[in-house]
């Protein structure tokens, strides 16, 4: 037989529960959910502190070890502001928490007490795709053997599929410089004045690779990574770099192992559709 | 891909935390398992890998944290997709998740959140354990939380809400004795009755773990920070008579300390159970 307890009135369901705890623990509003909380000798909204604080404190140490950089130029204290005034708009949606933070840098990019740091978004918009290729596993490359089965009026249409790991970033800023100067106890003094950086970020193993492209290969690398075809992302590049070799970057996107598939796009309706076929 | 062994006698077991795995992998010490966090390993990081390279030499248990099986909104389909690739990949002995909830509305509040204990909440908590145990093709451990707010229009006490759930989606329990002497303390009810009120037969583990008292409040929190308390101790002997030798954790996730330290409390546990099971032939 079925056991039964005594039925509740007065109090609210388990959803309207929830969304008031939701609401005591990101914005600290606890006047509702205060009378469905029993003392048991000590005040409901201390009770209810006891979570926020626990959310606040994790999440905020997740944002800290995903962004260190951003956390060391703006000092503890302050990022712990930040991370605060960030979670409690956009809360992670998932557990998986090395997947939280995609848009802290968009955050930072708007956040008014961070305005005389102009550098910081970007800094973290690096940080965060070092974290991503760090959670990204490297596909199988393909060899550059297997473009010899593109019959020639079809390459007009190729396009090629690269690493999942992989990003392309510039920067008006020495993002990278920046970073690797906080990597140092002493942090040595970055000349902002030297202009900014185009970096390729991939995972390589078990480790994270970045570094400086030329403006010609960033170009070129960024195009087909945005899924141009080839001869759109060799004009992309031609246009940075007038002297670019088409013929020399392929090789060396095979070479590093860049490419995973290639296939092709009608060039008459590309946004609508692709054959893939590697 | 080689099979991962059973549990054995020895069944004490530690949570695998990142700064001490390159120490286990080396020194591969004598553990009964192994337990993870499930969400810590759902992006193909290195510590995947590292993890599916230990699998082979120790048995492992996913512990679940962000399933959010207390949720009045239906399951995360893709968490729990997630969660069903993991399984499949590192093939664990147990796979384990809360008596909480921690998700509602598109927010992950990253905690173990309380649930009222009603009719209502033992529906909803039940259709979600069997909605996931249908999705994994596997039965679940549910853990009893640790706790510091109750909520008024509680109608269930808490050992019968988890006995009820096991009853009706054939789930194990996984009995956190620290979480019960939490619990026990923040609302001043008897532990040893607790235990009494789980049905011995389906407790898939337990549990140990530290608390700090926030003497501010005079609350304890379960903080996973510190060795296990005497009293939690005295409380796992009781939890040996009750239920046997199960398959035993130490959890320790804050203020973590070198590897040896864990080695340590897990040799205890040990000791406890052998001591148990030694006294059970006597």
């Amino acid at each position: 037989m079925r056991k039964s307890w005594p039925i509740s009135i007065d109090m609210p369901n388990l959803l309207e529960l929830q969304m008031q705890l939701r609401r005591a623990v990101l914005g600290g509003d606890t006047a509702a959910l205060a009378a469905a909380v029993r003392c048991d000798g000590l005040d409901p909204a201390a009770r209810l502190r006891i979570y926020r604080n626990h959310a606040f404190a994790t999440l905020g140490a997740v944002l800290e070890r995903t962004f260190p950089v951003v956390c060391r130029l703006v000092d503890k204290h302050f990022f712990a502001y930040a991370a605060h005034e960030y979670l409690r708009e956009h809360p992670p949606h998932s557990g998986c928490l090395v997947e939280y933070g995609a848009d802290f840098a968009d955050f930072l990019a708007g956040f008014e007490p961070c305005l005389d740091l102009p550098y910081l978004a970007d800094v973290a918009r690096f940080e965060w795709a070092l974290n991503v290729a760090a959670t990204v596993r490297e596909a199988a490359p393909l060899p550059i053997e297997a473009l010899a089965a593109v019959p020639p009026e079809r390459a007009a249409g190729l396009a090629l599929r690269l690493q999942p790991s992989v990003s392309y970033f510039a920067s008006g800023w020495p993002i990278d410089r920046i970073w690797q100067a906080n990597q140092q106890s002493e942090v040595p003094t970055v000349d902002l004045a030297r202009g900014g950086a185009r970096i390729e970020i991939r995972r390589a193993g078990d480790a994270v690779d970045w570094r400086r492209l030329d403006p010609g290969t960033f170009a070129f690398r960024t195009a087909l990574a945005g899924g141009l075809v080839l001869a759109a992302a060799a004009a992309t590049a031609a246009a940075e770099d007038p002297t670019f070799d088409v013929a020399a970057a392929l090789d060396r996107v095979f070479g590093e192992g860049l490419a995973v598939g290639f296939y092709f796009v009608d060039q008459r309706c590309a946004n609508l559709g692709s054959t893939k076929i590697g | 891909m080689t099979k991962p062994p059973p549990l054995s006698n020895c069944n004490a077991g530690i949570g695998l935390r990142f700064p001490h795995v390159a120490e286990i992998a080396a020194t591969r010490p004598h553990l009964g398992f192994l337990e993870v966090h499930a969400e810590n390993y759902m992006a193909e990081t290195a510590a995947l890998d590292r993890l599916l390279e230990l699998r082979s030499d120790y048995p492992v248990s996913i512990h679940g944290v962000a399933l959010s099986l207390g949720s009045a909104e239906e399951l995360d389909r893709i968490h729990l997709d997630r969660l069903k690739d993991l399984i499949e990949r590192v093939e664990p002995v147990l796979v384990s998740e809360h008596l909480a909830w921690s998700a509602i509305g598109g927010a992950y509040l990253n905690d173990l959140l309380p649930l009222p204990y009603t009719e209502e909440s033992l529906e909803v908590f039940c259709r979600r354990v069997g909605d996931a145990q249908e999705t994994l093709g596997r039965l679940l451990l549910i853990e009893n939380p640790s706790s510091y707010l109750r909520f008024r229009h509680s109608t269930i006490p808490e050992a019968e809400f988890l006995t009820e759930t096991a009853r009706r989606t054939g789930c194990g329990i996984l009995c956190d004795v620290n979480n019960i002497y939490v619990s026990a303390e923040n609302f001043g009810f008897d532990p040893i009755a607790y235990l009494d009120a789980l049905p011995g037969d389906v407790i898939g583990e337990i549990h140990l773990a530290g608390y700090h008292p926030a003497e501010d409040v005079g609350i304890l929190i379960d903080d996973h920070g510190s060795r296990v308390a005497q009293p939690v101790w005295e409380l796992y002997a009781q939890a040996l008579r009750r239920f046997g030798a199960v398959p035993t954790l130490i959890e320790w996730d804050t203020n973590l300390p070198a590897l040896e330290i864990l080695l340590d409390e897990a040799r205890h546990a040990q000791e406890l159970a052998d001591f148990h099971r030694y006294a059970e032939f006597a």
